[in-house]
């Protein structure tokens, strides 16, 4: 017998024996099989060490199935469900964040062009000397990159949190309906450590760039414009003072 | 031998090696074809018994290059069933032994 004829054999059997989940013994055995033809059996062998199928699949008969578990099952799925819909809610709320965020990263990134370029679409750039214009984009740009750095992490976790609470809603129903349990997955992203270190280096980097590029740029458009206000010198809002 | 008489203990020596450590499903049914003389195929029913009694449970592990393997590890009912039928069976094996010799 070929290890496909046996198997053949041992699920019609067990279907004919109202066998519940009989792909899982199947299973075990294709296994038996893939084992033992790894050490070099053929599969006629392997198959003739087994026993005969209709035999093995009559052993499994007499296993009366819990009956009570149809219940416990359908009171788990029913309480799962609950939980499905908060933690999908949460789910939605964190991917909206990561979009706000990815948003807020491009936008950095489109003002911090427009100072380069001195381009200021429908004037919604303010209008400043060059000097700190670039210093003002250099910030920009820094944050930028820092936000978009978050964002790749925080991707990164919300997939995670994503799988490990798919892996418990799995071994959930699984240990309620008796079958196998997976091991459960960590909710913190695991990313390699050089990854890890290159995206803690980029972040400390961008955030020192944007904190002091931003103060120097305060302080030369204060001396440059001789006001602490120089907002108001350069009409930022609409309107001068001592004009 | 009567197939009958290992059956009700081939259930104690799948708990024996549990009670040592975890094992797949393979493993237990070389170590028994190794130490008694029965069809490979058997120990799967008795896995299966065991189980839906409450004396084992099952979990998967993800192997290095191979699909993931059912593990069986040894409840505490598995455990505590294990302590007392050993030393009912040792007890009976003993009485057993002393009758037979005594025909000789």
């Amino acid at each position: 017998m070929t290890k496909n004829e046996f198997l053949t054999k041992l699920a019609d059997e067990l279907k004919k024996n109202n066998i519940p989940d009989y792909d899982d013994i199947v299973a075990e055995y294709e296994q038996h099989f893939a084992f033992k033809m790894a050490d070099g059996y053929s599969e006629e062998e392997i198959a003739a060490k087994l026993g005969n199928p209709a035999v093995l699949a009559s052993q499994f008969e007499s296993i009366n199935q819990d009956k009570k578990s149809a219940g416990k099952k359908a009171t788990t799925i029913i309480g799962l469900s609950f939980i499905d819909i908060f933690a999908g809610a949460f789910f939605v709320l964190l991917i909206a964040w990561e979009i706000i965020m990815a948003a807020f990263s491009l936008c950095s990134l489109a003002v911090a062009v427009c100072l380069f370029g001195e381009i200021s679409p429908l004037s919604l750039i303010p209008p400043m000397p060059y000097g700190p214009a670039l210093v003002f984009g250099i910030s920009l740009t820094a944050l930028a990159l820092l936000t978009a750095v978050g964002c790749i992490y925080f991707a990164a976790f919300i997939r995670q949190l994503m799988r490990s609470f798919g892996r418990f809603h799995h071994n959930t129903i699984a240990a309620a309906s008796g079958n196998a349990i997976l091991p459960s997955i960590a909710i913190y992203p695991r990313l390699p450590a050089k990854t890890n270190r290159r995206i803690r280096t980029i972040a400390l980097i961008s955030l020192v760039l944007f904190a002091s590029s931003f103060v120097l740029g305060m302080i030369i458009s204060m001396i440059l414009s001789g006001s602490l206000e120089f907002w108001h010198i350069w009409g930022w809002f609409g309107y001068k003072i001592g004009n | 031998m009567n197939i009958q008489y290992k059956k009700g203990v081939l259930e104690l020596c799948v708990l024996s090696l549990l009670k040592k450590h975890d094992c797949y499903g393979y493993e237990i049914s070389e170590y028994l074809s190794k130490h008694i003389d029965i069809a490979d195929g058997t120990v799967y029913p008795i896995l299966r018994k065991l189980k839906s009694d409450g004396l084992l449970t099952t979990y998967m592990q993800e192997e290095s290059g191979g699909p993931p393997r059912k593990y069986y590890s040894l409840t505490k009912l598995g455990r505590e069933t294990y302590e007392k039928e050993r030393e009912e069976y040792l007890n009976f094996a003993k009485r057993v032994e002393a009758l037979l010799e005594d025909d000789e």
